[in-house]
């Protein structure tokens, strides 16, 4: 086993360049765990299950591929809100256990139903990304990833921008702030997690069609180990630290990166996931997590 | 304005508050006293709609705010303030009174200024109330980065963002030094200049004696005084159940 300096970095930027999927996730993790403080363990399947539909649409009506990122957001973002209504919306806001012990539920049912709807093989999903391959020195980038992580900083931005700069998204940070003060501030909680919920669901749509289309193939396979990887982008970032999330994705991916170079794809993820019990052990508030404050 | 009709609410076998009946007129602004857990912020709570009430009516204008949820009662015009601090830290003091804002009923304005708050009338307004809070020079900081007296007087400014038909204060002046409780008098005195109504919950004496125009006295939930705070003050039965009992904890019967 001998590699030299341009090999791990290499490895370092395709995992960079990935991460940005995962970062993605990470962001609709957070956007959820923000609002409601709680998480929804569904949601990277839900993305999972937009790309579905987004290739669905391609097959069954014949739509143009680039479509499958128009239909497949907005499938994700309305199961999003099926999941808000199915897991979080009755429960009792005291209870964390119920929406959590639901959203596994979810999980499971939205794999089953993509098991059972595609006899649990595989499908190649269109190559809609550019096959193109640049050399930066004595580094190559990958185009397709390239764009997949413009896109996904177009996305980020769009969030950042609505969280931080509309009335809306100040009004889910502050219902996530102060509950009761958002909602005698005449902010209608429900809606606002609501919207949350789908606006994090077109966000895991997007990242499905991005990861299908960088992929090459949809597979239920696909779905676990995304929701894991999420997970750990959440826990480093912190748990409810938007911006924690986003550089937490990068670095999860290029961790990846070099766990495949040094262990192979094989043992990847088993390093992977390691990372969640170091950090949930050793680091629990995550690498920018804020201190939680709220009755 | 407000009027509470036969107001009760029971938490278990605790009657937190147990037929309470006042009627608040258009700019008054109006006490509302007693012992500790004799039912003030409860009755607070429950015309801002936390939790419902067990029997009763809570009237405003002709809007039953009972029928409604709350977030809609801050539309029908009830804002309120915390007896302990409730701000969004993380946003600046500009935007915790952006995200309460209402404009004035006939002056909304679009989706797309609603939205960015980027209007410079609106703008003005708001830099205008947060002249009337004294913290003109304080827009751009974090709401949880300001003095204790500061975040008090942003919750005032964010309640009267909303643009309420009645302020209720829920012990505004609970840790506050005498200098600080002398400018909140003069800062309730001036919201009702402005034409503007409260009910106030308090057991800081100086501000109640000051600025209030009628008072009801609540002992176990149940009203035991109503009146002017002269009438308050010499009212034996009141003595007896409030300043009696609790002169050395609250130190401000005098």
């Amino acid at each position: 086993m001998n590699f030299d300096h341009i090999d791990i970095i290499q490895s370092l930027i395709d995992g960079v360049l990935f991460g940005s999927i995962y970062a993605l996730i990470g962001l609709g993790f957070t956007l959820i765990f923000g609002a409601m403080h709680k998480l929804n363990l569904a949601y990277a399947a839900s993305g999972i299950a937009g790309a579905y539909a987004g290739l669905m649409s391609l097959t069954i009506l014949g739509l143009p591929a680039l479509m499958a990122f128009f239909i497949g957001p907005i499938t994700a973002g309305i199961i999003g809100l099926l999941l808000y209504f199915a897991c979080f919306r009755f429960m009792p806001r005291g209870n964390h256990l119920a929406p959590l012990m639901a959203s596994i539920g979810a999980l499971f049912f939205i794999d089953e139903v993509i098991i059972h709807e595609t006899s649990g093989s595989p499908l190649s999903f269109p190559a809609v990304l550019p096959d193109a391959y640049f050399f930066l020195g004595e580094f190559g980038i990958r185009g397709d990833l390239l764009i997949v992580m413009g896109f996904s900083f177009i996305l980020m931005a769009i969030v950042m921008l609505l969280l931080y700069r509309t009335k809306l998204g100040l009004g889910t940070r502050a219902t996530s702030q102060q509950p009761v003060a958002a909602l005698l501030c005449g902010i209608p909680t429900h809606r606002t997690n609501g919207t949350t919920f789908v606006l994090a669901g077109v966000l895991g749509g997007f990242a499905g069609c991005l990861l299908a289309a960088s992929v090459g193939v949809l597979s239920p396979l696909l779905t676990l180990p995304l929701t894991i990887k999420g997970l750990i982008v959440t826990v480093i970032g912190g748990l409810g630290s938007i911006r924690g999330a986003i550089i937490a994705g990068f670095a999860v991916g290029a961790a990846e990166g070099l766990f495949l170079l040094v262990r192979g794809v094989n043992e990847r993820d088993i390093y992977v996931f390691l990372l969640l019990f170091l950090f949930l052990v050793f680091r629990p508030n995550g690498l920018f997590g804020t201190t939680i404050n709220r009755d | 304005m407000l009027e509470v009709r036969n107001l009760v609410k029971h938490f278990g076998g605790v009657r937190a508050v147990d037929g309470l009946d006042f009627k608040i007129k258009q700019g008054e602004v109006f006490g509302l006293i007693g012992p500790n857990g004799s039912g003030k912020s409860t009755t607070v709570n429950l015309v801002c709609g936390i939790f419902p009430p067990t029997d009763g009516e809570i009237m405003l204008g002709n809007i039953n705010l009972g029928a409604i949820a709350p977030h809609q009662r801050v539309d029908a015009g009830v804002a309120r303030t915390f007896q302990n601090i409730r701000l969004f830290g993380d946003l600046t003091v500009w935007q915790n009174l952006w995200v309460a804002w209402r404009d004035q009923p006939g002056q909304e304005q679009g989706w797309v200024s609603n939205w960015f708050g980027r209007s410079t009338s609106r703008r003005q307004e708001i830099q205008k109330l947060l002249e009337f809070s004294g913290l003109g020079d304080k827009a751009d900081h974090l709401a949880s980065n300001l003095a204790f007296g500061e975040q008090r007087r942003l919750e005032l400014a964010r309640a009267m963002a909303a643009k309420p038909k009645i302020i209720l204060l829920d012990e505004p002046a609970a840790g506050m030094n005498s200098a600080e409780v002398k400018d909140l008098c003069h800062r309730v005195l001036a919201m009702k200049e402005m034409g503007m109504t409260v009910l106030l919950v308090e057991h800081v004496m100086e501000l109640v004696m000051n600025v209030t125009d009628r008072i009801t006295v609540l002992n176990f939930g149940r009203p035991i005084a109503q009146g002017t705070p002269l009438e308050i003050q010499n009212n034996k039965l009141v003595q007896e159940a409030y300043f009696g009992s609790s002169e050395n904890a609250q130190g401000g019967g005098n």
